[in-house]
């Protein structure tokens, strides 16, 4: 349910609204400055949450300081609380009877998540949601979600053409929009949304307040965009399954998987059995991701040994593949596989070089 | 449950037959609850502590046991080799779609199989030989790398004796006496009486001798639609979760691993997919 209406407070408000949460007992995972980088951790003061920072990110580059009005995302996703990078998923005794770690599935709230991880948990629901993960679905189940919409996408966003921001649509309790130093425009998304801002002192939006808001995200949907169109893109991209843009773009991968890692996506698993000494063993699942050597490699081979098949195989999947997978794309335009690139390797450009590779061939 | 399908339970280990070098078939009493596989169809494979293995059902014997060939090629496997009789091993599965046995019924069937690609096949041999009157001619096309690399040796040439079965045998290299065909497994589909109007083939093996053998088939007058082939990925999880054995947009774990050519040829000639 989307309860539409908007309405506008005072900065202070945003406070209490974090206090509402934690007094109703959620562990509030929200930003959190740690080590020069905007990380997504739990945090137990609303002071933690880095209003008044700014982060600076390029392709390959990132940096923080202080004084900017807005902060975007880190390089942690919704992902890293849903689906953790390692999760103990059950220990076998040694008669192979079963024995699951004990109930870790606190009612959590994400706050101040922006709008592409916000639309990466929908991508989630369908993926992991959609196979039945039961600490996905656990831990989802009690989420209450806080979206800031972004007034000042990054220079690697591209959540405008992915449909995935810079506002929030839907599935979220309250969308919050932080038009100045002290206006803020909240818009409940969900009945215990409306709850929560019943407790607040805010009143329906004016025309002035309301003008604002529109010209500001209308202003930042034409920062967030990349040069491609999502019509007709995966099959675009399938006719350009042997581009030579591939093997050029990755002679610059250092096929580290980092982009795997930040993607709020990427969903690949392996499964590590580590025993233990009384003869039982536990099995821990870990994020893996296609980048990695290792990943389709067989006993007799390896399906993708070249690092350009590695690379193809990430960017068809995200654009091509998982729209025949799962209805939706495997991207939400959040640029982090971007900014974390070592090499600085723009999606955008290799996906643009491919469309273009097709076009001239007379596809498409 | 994600978690109850990535648990595996005990097997028993009642019989262990000596293959080829490298190579043993494990025949395992599974546990209760264990549905009866398909021809085609796989397991994982698992000893404690150690990790997990996709391998393919190779025999259902009349007591119920399911029988695994197991090339030693890595880590798990090396430890699984070890494993004896009365062991005790995890299992999950069966896990994928096998082969179009039920498709093929009133059709002539061809095999075509590569060195440890006779496992997953043997099943499908069985299969027909069980309902042997619902089935036209069997064609059987096996080769290895030398006659010891062969598989089930004690029972190959009873295959010939199936009625209206024809077997035929190619080694790469012969290393002693051999009566069979040296070169490749390709070279008996023009020597085997095949009707290309009424056959289905299944396939197995390297895929590089799997692509050969469908431009072998395609000369003779096969078409896509009459060709299976069941494909080696990497199936860490067996159950379509983990990501590792995508091909194109397949998870050949649940989509496969026996697929029909039409439908995956479009990936499955790309280089390196």
């Amino acid at each position: 349910m989307v309860s539409g209406g908007i309405y506008s407070g005072k900065f202070g408000e945003l406070r209490k609204l974090f206090n509402a949460l934690r007094l109703r007992g959620y562990r509030v995972i929200a930003p959190k400055l740690e080590d020069g980088v905007i990380r997504l951790k739990e945090v137990t003061s609303f002071d933690e949450v880095p209003y008044g920072w700014e982060d600076i990110q390029a392709p390959g580059k990132y940096s923080v300081r202080e004084g900017g009005k807005h902060f975007r995302h880190g390089p942690d996703a919704p992902k890293r609380i849903l689906y953790p990078p390692r999760l103990e998923l059950f220990r076998l005794r040694p008669d192979w009877s079963v024995e699951y770690p004990k109930e870790r599935f606190p009612p959590t709230a994400l706050f101040a998540i922006k709008p592409c991880d916000l639309a990466s948990i929908s991508v989630m629901d369908r993926v992991q949601g959609g196979i039945g993960d039961p600490y996905y679905l656990a831990l989802r189940k009690k989420l209450i979600i806080i979206v800031e919409n972004c007034v000042e996408p990054g220079a690697t966003c591209f959540c405008s053409t992915m449909g995935t921001g810079p506002e929030a649509r839907d599935g979220f309790d309250i969308a919050y929009t932080r038009l100045d130093d002290n206006l803020v425009v909240f818009r409940p998304g969900s009945d215990l949304g409306v709850e929560l801002l019943s407790e607040l002192n805010i009143e329906p939006a004016t025309d002035e307040v309301l003008r604002k808001y529109y010209d500001a995200l209308k202003n930042a949907s034409l920062k967030a965009k990349a040069p491609f169109e999502l019509e007709r893109l995966p099959d675009e991209l399938e006719l350009g399954l042997n581009s030579p843009v591939f093997k050029e773009v990755a002679e610059r991968c250092f096929g580290c998987a980092g982009c795997n890692m930040v993607c709020p996506t990427c969903f690949c698993f392996d499964v590590i059995d580590e025993p233990e000494l009384d003869g039982g063993a536990v099995r821990v699942r870990v994020w893996d991701g296609c980048f990695s050597y290792t990943y389709a490699e067989v006993a007799g081979g390896n399906f993708r040994k070249d690092l350009w098949a590695r690379y193809r195989h990430w960017v068809l999947h995200k654009f091509a593949y998982w729209v025949r997978q799962f209805g939706v794309f495997g991207c939400v335009g959040c640029g982090r596989c971007i900014t974390w690139c070592p090499a600085g390797i723009d999606l955008r450009e290799t996906i643009k070089s491919v469309v273009e590779w097709v076009r001239s061939r007379g596809g498409g | 449950m994600v978690e109850g399908r990535l648990i595996p339970k005990p097997a028993v280990i009642e019989d262990v037959v000596d293959e080829a070098p490298n190579v043993r078939t494990f025949y395992l009493r599974m546990p209760e609850g264990y549905p009866e596989p398909k021809p085609g169809q796989f397991n994982e494979l698992y000893v404690m502590g150690v990790g997990e293995v996709p391998i393919s059902v190779s025999d259902v014997t009349q007591e119920g046991l399911v029988a695994h060939t197991v090339r030693v090629a890595g880590r798990v496997t090396e430890v699984l080799a070890e494993a004896s009789v009365g062991d005790v091993i995890g299992v999950r599965g069966p896990y994928g779609k096998g082969w179009p046995v039920e498709q093929a019924v009133g059709k002539d069937v061809l095999i075509v199989a590569g060195g440890i690609g006779l496992a997953p096949l043997r099943p499908v041999i069985r299969h027909i030989e069980r309902n042997r009157a619902k089935y036209g001619k069997l064609t059987i096309l096996y080769g290895a790398r030398a006659p010891r690399h062969l598989l089930y040796k004690y029972e190959l040439e009873k295959y010939a004796s199936i009625p209206n079965t024809e077997l035929l045998l190619s080694v790469d290299k012969a290393e002693g006496p051999w009566e069979g065909h040296v070169g490749f497994v390709t070279d008996l589909i023009p020597k085997a009486d095949i009707d290309p109007e009424r056959t289905i083939a299944m396939i197995c093996g390297p895929e590089i001798m799997m692509k050969f053998t469908i431009k072998r088939l395609y000369e003779i007058g096969l078409k896509d639609n009459q060709i299976y082939l069941s494909l080696e990925r990497r199936m860490r999880c067996g159950v379509g979760l983990c990501g590792h054995c995508q091909m194109g947009p397949y998870f050949v774990c649940k989509h496969g691993p026996v697929f029909p050519h039409w439908f995956i040829k479009k990936y499955f000639w790309v280089e390196q997919i």
